[in-house]
């Protein structure tokens, strides 16, 4: 608190000065608000929009061309980098991934989107290389359990014996380039 | 004689029915009360939403104005998450007490007073009191961390707010030469207003709005009950209809605070006089009645619209500043308020 300086009279100023302010300041902010209420100029439209469904005859087709939807990966070009699992910041993605039957072709056991956590930033799209991970327009995802806000596209779990035979064809296939 | 009572009279009842003074309560409550309490509701939400460049209700009927009906019924269907707590039975009780024993002091027009005492203008007052010694047990009571500190805060703000809005009281009482509703209101005249009889009275004013602000934890200063630092404080457990008795208590406090600065500060319920003399020459009492709520409940809406836009448009005060606000500006204000009006009054 500054009002306690050298006299009564100065700290009376500095009160009085910091009320005075304060009021202004709370004036200020009031008046900011007026063009809105009165749709003046540039502060005409609302910012949000109704939400799709029949009452407000909207669509999924009158989202905004950049809306977020709830996330799919196509499995068939995600080559499970990890990197949207490094990127996210709510840590909702889980990929596991695992050398295939060939050396190009990785097995993409497991790719769990959790909805529950996911904050729908888009980062995790934006880094995609083979650009597998899409936002759909789909927005509703309510759900009565947790766990099935969970979204699986993985391939699954590879069993043991898979393995072997992946890793016995991987190395049949790599023999004749190491003869040459 | 009560507005009530002529409107029951012209129905074909007799005044001298027992429990007449009962329905009467029950008139004000439905009719003037609780659509009070629904339009400003409505206005509140559809108007910060224009504020914050947002849509706001839009749904229940038209422009969404069967949105306060739709909140009710919602909160009235729901059970309640936990059993009662001895401490939530006693705010209970204080709330409906306070709700209830404070209508009938209420001042709505001339002829629409059951009560008009020496000390009319305490009675309301004492009414904010309990609303907030119910809402600082209701948070007393809940065994939680929001609850309990915004229990404390609640006591902390009522104990801060009554000291300015008192003396606000103090320098009406002292212009107007009695607390009798009737007597402030012959005092002022229809655009003859205290407040703006000399500067010490629009001080006042200020200090009195401001006080009972942080007395009943208004918005934007209603550090008791945050959302952002303690999860809605007191409200925080408050589910059901025990919710919707929460929230028609808090509006209650705004809407007699509201009605008590206009009958304090803004000209009452005072018409012109010609026009009330030509109603007079009628013989139609009701008209005056009616004209004279309108007048008034229209003030009312203009101050209460006028403080929520401040609370829209201002971020909420931390309830250190609330505190601080109130002891160290709103009460030495008054009291400068108080002494100005002694003497301007002696002058």
């Amino acid at each position: 608190m500054m009002y306690f300086r050298r006299s009564v009279f100065i700290a009376l100023f500095w009160y009085l000065h910091s009320i005075v302010k304060s009021s202004l300041s709370i004036a200020g902010s009031c008046f900011a608000t007026l063009p809105y209420l009165l749709r003046i100029g540039e502060s005409r439209k609302e910012v949000t929009d109704g939400y799709p469904d029949p009452i407000s005859s909207k669509t999924a087709d009158d989202l905004p061309p950049r809306s977020r939807g709830l996330l799919f990966n196509d499995i068939e070009r995600c080559t499970g980098c990890g990197d949207c699992e490094h990127v996210c910041p709510a840590g909702c993605i889980e990929v596991a991934s695992e050398p295939g039957a060939h050396d190009s072709r990785i097995w993409v056991s497991v790719f769990d989107v959790d909805f529950s956590r996911c904050v729908f930033c888009g980062l995790c799209v934006d880094i995609c290389q083979p650009m597998s991970l899409v936002h759909t327009r789909q927005y509703e995802g309510a759900a009565y359990q947790l766990e099935d806000l969970v979204a699986s596209f993985g391939r699954g779990q590879v069993t043991e014996e898979q393995r072997e035979k992946w890793h016995l064809a991987r190395q049949r296939l790599s023999a004749p380039q190491e003869g040459a | 004689m009560n507005w009530v009572f002529l409107w029951l009279r012209a129905l074909g009842f007799s005044a001298t029915v027992p429990g007449i003074p009962l329905i009467a309560l029950a008139c004000i409550s439905l009719f003037v009360i609780l659509p009070s309490c629904a339009l400003i509701a409505y206005l509140d939400r559809k108007l910060s939403a224009d504020l914050q460049a947002r849509v706001g209700p839009c749904r229940t009927g038209y422009r969404g104005m069967l949105q306060p009906v739709a909140d009710c019924v919602k909160l009235l269907q729901k059970n309640s998450m936990h059993s009662q707590t001895l401490g939530e039975l006693l705010w209970m009780l204080l709330h409906t007490m306070a709700l209830y024993a404070s209508l009938a002091a209420i001042p709505l027009g001339s002829l629409a007073m059951m009560v008009d005492t020496q000390m009319s203008v305490f009675i309301p007052f004492w009414s904010a009191l309990v609303l907030a010694l119910g809402t600082m047990l209701l948070g007393l009571g809940q065994y939680t961390t929001p609850g309990w500190l915004g229990g404390i805060r609640t006591a902390a703000q009522s104990l801060a707010g009554t000291f300015p809005s008192l003396i606000g009281i103090l320098c009406v009482g002292m212009h107007a030469g009695s607390f009798r509703w009737s007597a402030l209101a012959a005092s002022q005249g229809f655009l003859h207003w205290t407040m703006f009889a000399h500067p010490f009275l629009l001080l006042a004013f200020v200090v009195f709005v401001g006080g009972g602000l942080v007395l009943l934890a208004i918005a934007p200063l209603d550090g008791g009950l945050a959302m952002s630092d303690i999860h809605g404080g007191v409200a925080v457990h408050v589910t059901g209809r025990q919710l919707a008795l929460f929230q028609f208590g808090r509006f209650y406090g705004f809407f007699i605070w509201s009605v008590m600065t206009v009958v304090l500060f803004m000209g009452a319920w005072r018409i012109p006089e010609s026009l009330r003399s030509w109603f007079l020459a009628l013989d139609a009492e009701v008209c005056i009645s009616v004209v004279e709520l309108t007048w008034l409940l229209l003030k009312t809406y203009v101050l209460m619209l006028f403080i929520l836009w401040i609370a829209r448009a201002n971020p909420r005060a931390r309830v250190d500043q609330i505190t601080d606000f109130s002891w160290g500006v709103l009460g030495p204000l008054a009291l400068v308020a108080l002494v100005g009006t002694a003497f301007w009054t002696m002058v």
